[in-house]
């Protein structure tokens, strides 16, 4: 157990809220090594459950905390607004999303009416603002600001656990309405083997 | 009225794009529409109105109706453009199920024909199978075509148009050819078992020698097998093509579903009942009760500034005499039952120092109040001039106060 290579690092990024993907190495690569299992059971054995999503990220599930932070739900809002924008860009909504970078002064948060007021409910109300949520989403690893241009970022793949959020939705709202339409669910449910 | 062929091609040669882009909406189109198309691609110095007058002379357009001012392209045109831009209308399954039932007729035809030895009509139904069967060949090459070109069109243009739209659309190619289509030509489908018993009376007319046309014979056979194996392949392919696209579109349409509903709900419902629901957890790592650096820095720094000071020296060896808190508690619990026999007392405090004149201040006071405040005495302050009161360490004054018995 003592032996698990990076213990210390992992844990001191996961605590956090951060989502260790590709980009994340040596970190990403000891977890998705045939260890997993020992430091799921390590991580367990302290109060922590480690999840490995079916897209190949890691994080700790979270609890459900009496008080939410603010950043939670505006980083919400901001992705449900990207993804609705994408729908309507005629593209598979994970090429657009992960094909580019994005500009924060481009993005088309404060393009549309209907999308401002959306903001204005969890108190995003200009550019640098968003520019905070985007800053909270790279301190968990979900979007990729430093290193790029200015005011230019990129969404990592552990954004997918957004679109798990939706397709979540989907099909609860189907269940709702008794649709016999399958939706594909996906989960980040934690492997214990590979 | 007849057309004269090589009038009618050399228009058609010279006006491919107008014609191809009449050909375009597919369904009727007005004059002022056509004029628009005519005028978007003119042909050399002709005039838009010698043009439209010639579409309508060679019988491109004709009307849709008597008394209507809408026209359509003349069908068999419209097929050939079809052949000649590559492009193609899906058959529907309900046609090739009308081609297979209409196979099936024709087989029992023949079937009657052979019992009834009857060339001529076997010879009829070789010609209706063998006219079938291209129908069909064609109508499957045209429809394999259709969703090329659709797949192709979704995966190119369309750029615009939201992936939920696209959703649908290629849902209503999946489900409304190509499943229904791969379920009719399938080989334990009904499309199989009329092509096998149609071989079947193929080969008993020519064992039967009621049709010798072997040429024929042959060629009805080799393409009924090649239709039955194409038709399934072609919609294989088409399956196969439309599949990924068809599995992407809805899993982003689903997406989108999900995003959609979820800002729907925060426009509708506000943000308290919105974020339990519809918020994307993060592990947070929660601190309680943990001293911040401040507090650590502030106590360290207590430590280091502490004057030094000699250690405590405990004495361990044992105490030859009670301690004197012990006495002294062990002398003020006594004083009840040592003041009782000389109550009552006219000067309580004059008593004390005179019994007890090696007592401190504090230790007299302190019995002076244990025996006033007794629940078996009673104390009473007497008028008398105050007076002056010596002790060890000190003096007390106060008028003198009796004590007696309850």
């Amino acid at each position: 157990m003592n032996t698990l290579p990076h213990l210390m690092t992992i844990f001191d990024r996961l605590k956090r809220g951060y989502h260790l993907g590709p980009d994340d190495q040596p970190e990403f690569s000891a977890l998705a090594s045939p260890r997993f299992e020992e430091y799921f059971n390590y991580f367990a054995a302290i109060g922590f459950t480690l999840v490995r999503h079916e897209r190949q990220f890691f994080y700790f599930e979270p609890e459900n905390p009496e008080t939410i932070p603010d950043t939670l739900p505006r980083i919400a809002v901001l992705s449900y607004i990207m993804i609705d924008h994408a729908s309507n860009q005629g593209r598979s909504i994970e090429e657009f999303v992960f094909g580019q970078n994005f500009l924060i002064t481009a993005l088309p948060h404060f393009a549309f009416d209907r999308y401002k007021a959306l903001l204005r409910q969890v108190d995003v109300y200009d550019t640098n603002d968003l520019r905070a949520v985007l800053h909270r989403m790279e301190q968990i690893g979900w979007v990729k600001i430093k290193g790029l241009g200015d005011d230019e970022f990129r969404f990592l793949r552990p954004f997918h656990r957004v679109f798990s959020k939706c397709l979540e939705l989907s099909a609860a709202d189907s269940k709702r309405v008794d649709e016999p339409q399958a939706v594909p669910v996906e989960s980040g449910e934690h492997q214990t083997k590979e | 009225m007849k057309v004269n062929p090589q009038t009618f091609f050399t228009f058609c040669a010279n006006h491919a794009p107008l014609l191809r882009a009449l050909a375009e909406p597919g369904g009727e189109i007005s004059e002022a529409e056509a004029m628009r198309l005519i005028r978007a691609n003119p042909y050399a110095e002709e005039l838009p109105e010698t043009a439209w007058k010639r579409l309508c002379d060679l019988q491109i357009l004709v009307l849709n109706e008597a008394h209507s001012d809408l026209f359509f392209m003349a069908e068999p045109l419209s097929r050939l453009l079809t052949y000649l831009f590559n492009e193609g209308n899906p058959a529907t399954p309900e046609i090739i199920g009308g081609y297979v039932l209409s196979l099936e007729t024709t087989g029992k035809q023949l079937a009657r024909a052979l019992d009834d030895e009857d060339v001529q009509k076997v010879k009829l139904a070789f010609d209706e199978i063998s006219q079938t069967l291209r129908r069909i060949y064609a109508d499957l090459n045209e429809t394999q075509n259709a969703i090329l070109v659709e797949v192709g069109r979704y995966k190119t243009e369309r750029a615009r148009v939201s992936v939920r739209e696209k959703y649908r659309l290629i849902v209503h190619w999946m489900e409304r050819y190509v499943e229904p289509m791969v379920e009719i030509v399938r080989a334990d489908r009904p499309m199989r078992a009329v092509f096998d018993e149609t071989e079947r009376l193929l080969h008993r007319a020519r064992e039967e020698a009621l049709f010798n046309d072997y040429p024929v014979l042959v060629r009805n056979i080799r393409f009924l097998r090649l239709v039955g194996d194409h038709a399934l392949r072609v919609f294989t392919q088409c399956r196969k093509e439309i599949q990924p696209l068809y599995e992407s579109l809805r899993r982003s349409s689903f997406i989108a579903e999900g995003a959609a509903r979820a800002l729907e709900k925060l426009q509708t419902e506000g943000r308290l009942r919105w974020v339990n629901e519809h918020m994307i957890g993060v592990a947070v790592w929660r601190y309680q009760n943990v001293p911040g650096d401040a507090a650590i820095v502030h106590a360290l720094r207590r430590v280091f500034e502490h004057p030094p000071e000699p250690p405590p020296v405990l004495e361990f060896a044992a105490e030859k005499d009670d301690p004197v808190a012990l006495r002294r508690l062990l002398w003020l619990e006594s004083l009840p039952e040592l003041v009782r026999p000389d109550l009552p007392v006219d000067d309580l405090m004059r008593w004390l120092v005179a019994r007890y004149s090696e007592r401190s201040t504090s230790d007299v006071l302190a019995g002076f109040s244990g025996l006033v405040f007794h629940s078996e005495f009673r104390a009473a302050f007497t008028n008398q001039t105050p007076r002056a009161y010596t002790t060890i360490d000190g003096e007390i004054t106060g008028s003198p106060l009796a004590l007696a018995s309850k």
